[in-house]
């Protein structure tokens, strides 16, 4: 008796020490960075601090690993080149698992705790739980979630896209479709369906996609969900296949994606598989293989621009892992860049470093140049989606090519 | 030295705390509780509501789980139903948060009694695999229902946040604000749960948990005990859900999955089942483990340089280890630890 009593009691000490620990962790920290400081860079005045959270380990890990490096090694890279105005950037960050209350809660202690001044996110469903909040913090904020909803700055002022939404992707990819329909010779009109991640993130181009496939007069496109952590899609492959479609439009990240693509293969079905942009990588190559050949992808992000080699040289340079996903890289680091380059234009008109001025600055200073990775990105007053137009690629011979000039969806 | 208890009225035998350390302890507690707020910041405001609401959602839980003995995974789908009614409510109808949350809370009591009908069946894990079945069932309709006319989520007007037309704004941020509210929902929870198992009602639930077939033998109508523990328990699940609704603004099912429905078992398991304060630490518990986890990385991350690579893993497993540990060293949970404590101080300088 005695002996287990003594161990409780330990037991308790080693909890209320823990706590007590823990505790004294959440006083505001000495820097927890993201990235090094480029060592003894000149200073002008102190670091601005930038807020992240990434998907290390939730669902969309897969992609949401190497998008989270390319933003890291943007900061690096931007401090090792002297910061911005002299001051270096300090990124605080962590993984969140894709889970919204565990956003809710990193978002509220690097914005109230840390004073970050920005903010990047990464998922639909936790970009729009916190839509609210950012709009009353005043924090700028981009996502890698490029839902149409979050584009309006009447309703979201704070929020960035700094890509096509995810409505005009669809678009762009359907009138890709359409043009290759016709250009194969094929006669009537085709039929498309969408296999896509059950999520918000999944379900949010479907309505704008649908009414353009209707305009079109094309049938009402199929609707598949594929489950979480699938390991077969033959049901729902079949399901494409009964409904006779012959463009899948696959929103969803890499993984699900190419496991579609292979029991595609199996089941020997002939549709044109075409990707939206989080499964449009070369993570989608390496997985898929051989079967990938073929796919079509709507690439926001192209690897092949002059921005994109500064990337890509920095992470050889570096040594970075980010397991040969490119185009997320690039994404990550160009999602990145535009959000610093609000902070620069800031500076460089003397004005206060608040996120009120931040999002003016952005909203009035023009297009932003990506070195071709993306067309060059505008904000206004009336329209937070920055970027309208992207390329379609094709998978040839193991690698994304370039298939058509920047289309963009109106 | 007290060598026992002894009540010499039957108002002191009937009392809930007879004694004034528990009285003292109870006014410190609400004390602690009104002060906290004008201290800490939306950081830990945002907490402390997390962790009230988690809380409430855990009583419920207990109330079927570890009181009735009636194994449920479905509590993630009752949170859903009662956060969807209040969000469906807000929005189309325009009703305030005073109206839409009582509601809420009974919709969803009917809602579980309904789903709760194939206990008068199923005993154990055959209970268990039903209850997941109600849990896929609510959430296939939020996401598949076309016919609920809900989108992938739910914003729920600023404005419905008000107290019989006081708007909540006015006492402070949201933060602040609802603080006041979900600390007050909770405290009435405790009180009511509490006072539940003193009655007929609640003794009903014991002893269907300790033997149902004694039970029915001395009269207890267990068709009638059973579903009632099911009302009652998700009756707090729509609660919590409601509160989560307005709270946050915004509102889609990723948030009541499966997952959800686990964590609130966890929470009782190592809080400790059967217990209304054993709840509340377990919410607490699993609330602060990852923030306290990334904290602490946080602080020592200047010594070990790569800490933030590691964290990711070292956060999933430290869930994992929490309960395996209670589980091998204190199977009835924090609440019996802090018992443990108690008794210690109390008897010293005997064991026992």
């Amino acid at each position: 008796m005695r002996n287990e009593r003594r161990r409780f009691t330990l037991l308790a000490l080693t909890l209320a020490l823990a706590l007590l620990l823990a505790a004294c962790g959440g006083q505001p920290q000495p820097p927890a960075t993201g990235g090094g400081t480029g060592g003894g860079a000149p200073s002008g005045g102190p670091p601005i601090k930038i807020g992240a959270i990434f998907d290390l380990t939730g669902a969309t890990a897969d992609v949401g690993t190497p998008y989270s490096k390319g933003q890291i090694a943007f900061i690096d890279w931007k401090n090792a080149n002297g910061g911005v105005a002299g001051r270096q950037l300090q990124l605080i960050s962590q993984d969140y698992a894709y889970e919204v209350p565990r956003a809710e809660e990193l978002y509220t202690q690097f914005v109230t705790q840390d004073g970050v001044v920005v903010f990047s996110g990464w998922g639909t469903g936790d970009t729009e739980a916190l839509k609210g909040k950012i709009s009353e913090d005043k924090i700028p904020f981009i996502s890698a979630s490029y839902s149409a909803s979050l584009a309006n700055p009447a309703e979201t002022p704070y929020n960035f896209l700094v890509a096509p939404t995810y409505s005009d992707q669809m678009i762009i990819a359907m009138k890709w479709a359409l043009d290759d329909w016709k250009a194969k010779g094929k006669s009537g009109l085709p039929k498309f369906a969408y296999l896509i991640n059950d999520s918000p993130f999944g379900r949010s181009p479907l309505a704008d996609g649908t009414a353009f496939a209707q305009a079109n007069g094309i049938e009402t496109p199929l609707e598949v969900p594929s489950p979480r952590g699938a390991t077969d899609l033959t049901p729902q492959l079949t399901q494409i296949r009964d409904y006779g479609a012959n463009y899948v439009f696959l929103q969803n990240v890499s993984s699900p994606a190419a496991l579609a693509i292979k029991n595609a293969k199996s089941l020997r079905l002939d549709v044109q598989f075409v990707c939206m942009n989080w499964c449009a990588n070369e993570l989608l190559i390496k997985l898929a293989g051989a079967d990938a050949e073929g796919v079509v992808g709507a690439v926001p992000f192209s690897p092949e621009g002059e921005g994109a080699r500064v990337a890509l040289n920095f992470a050889k340079e570096k040594g970075i892992d980010y397991g040969g996903a490119d185009s997320t890289f690039v994404q990550g680091w160009t999602a990145m860049s535009i959000l610093v380059a609000g902070i620069e234009r800031t500076l460089k008109d003397g004005k206060e470093l608040t996120g009120e001025n931040i999002k003016n600055t952005l909203e009035t200073m023009g297009p932003i140049d990506t070195g071709g990775v993306t067309p060059p990105v505008v904000f206004s007053t009336t329209d937070h989606a920055g970027a309208k137009a992207l390329r379609m690629f094709r998978v040839e011979n193991g690698k994304w090519v370039a298939i058509t000039d920047f289309i963009s969806a109106r | 030295m007290q060598s026992g208890t002894f009540h010499t009225s039957y108002a002191s035998d009937m009392a809930m705390r007879p004694f004034w350390i528990q009285r003292l302890r109870i006014a410190l507690v609400l004390i602690a509780l009104l002060a906290f707020p004008w201290f800490a910041d939306r950081y830990w405001l945002n907490l402390a509501n997390t962790i009230a609401i988690a809380a409430i959602g855990a009583i419920g839980l207990n109330i079927l789980v570890g009181y009735t003995g009636q194994i449920s995974i479905g509590h993630g789908g009752f949170l859903a139903v009662g956060a969807y009614t209040a969000g469906l409510m807000a929005v189309r109808l325009d009703m305030p948060m005073w109206i839409t949350i009582p509601v809420a809370s009974c919709f969803t009591a009917l809602v579980g009694a309904f789903f709760g009908l194939p206990s008068v069946r199923l005993k154990g894990l055959y209970l268990a695999i039903a209850t997941l079945a109600a849990q896929e069932i609510i959430i296939w309709l939020l996401t598949h229902g076309k016919l609920l006319g809900i989108g992938e989520s739910l914003s729920l007007p600023r404005a419905a946040n008000n107290l019989f037309g006081l708007p909540l704004s006015a006492l402070g941020n949201n933060d602040f604000a609802f603080y006041w509210i979900t600390v007050g929902f909770l405290i009435l929870t405790v009180i009511f749960v509490s006072n539940l198992f003193r009655s007929r009602t609640g003794r009903a639930f014991v002893a269907i948990r300790d033997q149902d077939i004694a039970a029915q033998v001395i009269g207890v109508d267990l068709f009638r005990y059973k579903l009632l523990a099911f009302a009652a328990s998700s009756f707090f699940a729509g609660l919590a859900g409601a509160l989560t609704a307005h709270y946050r603004g915004i509102i889609s099912w990723e948030r009541f999955t499966i997952d959800t429905s686990i964590l609130f078992l966890a929470m009782i398991i190592i809080g400790g089942l059967g217990s209304v304060s054993g709840s509340i630490y377990g919410a607490a518990f699993m609330t602060l483990l990852p923030a306290l986890l990334s904290n602490l990385a946080r602080a020592i991350s200047g010594l070990v340089p790569d800490i933030n690579t590691y964290l990711p893993y070292i956060q999933q497993g430290a869930f994992g280890l929490a309960i395996i540990l209670f589980l091998i060293f204190e199977p009835e949970g924090i609440v019996k630890m802090w018992r443990n404590v108690k008794d210690y101080f109390r008897l010293w300088p005997f064991s026992y």
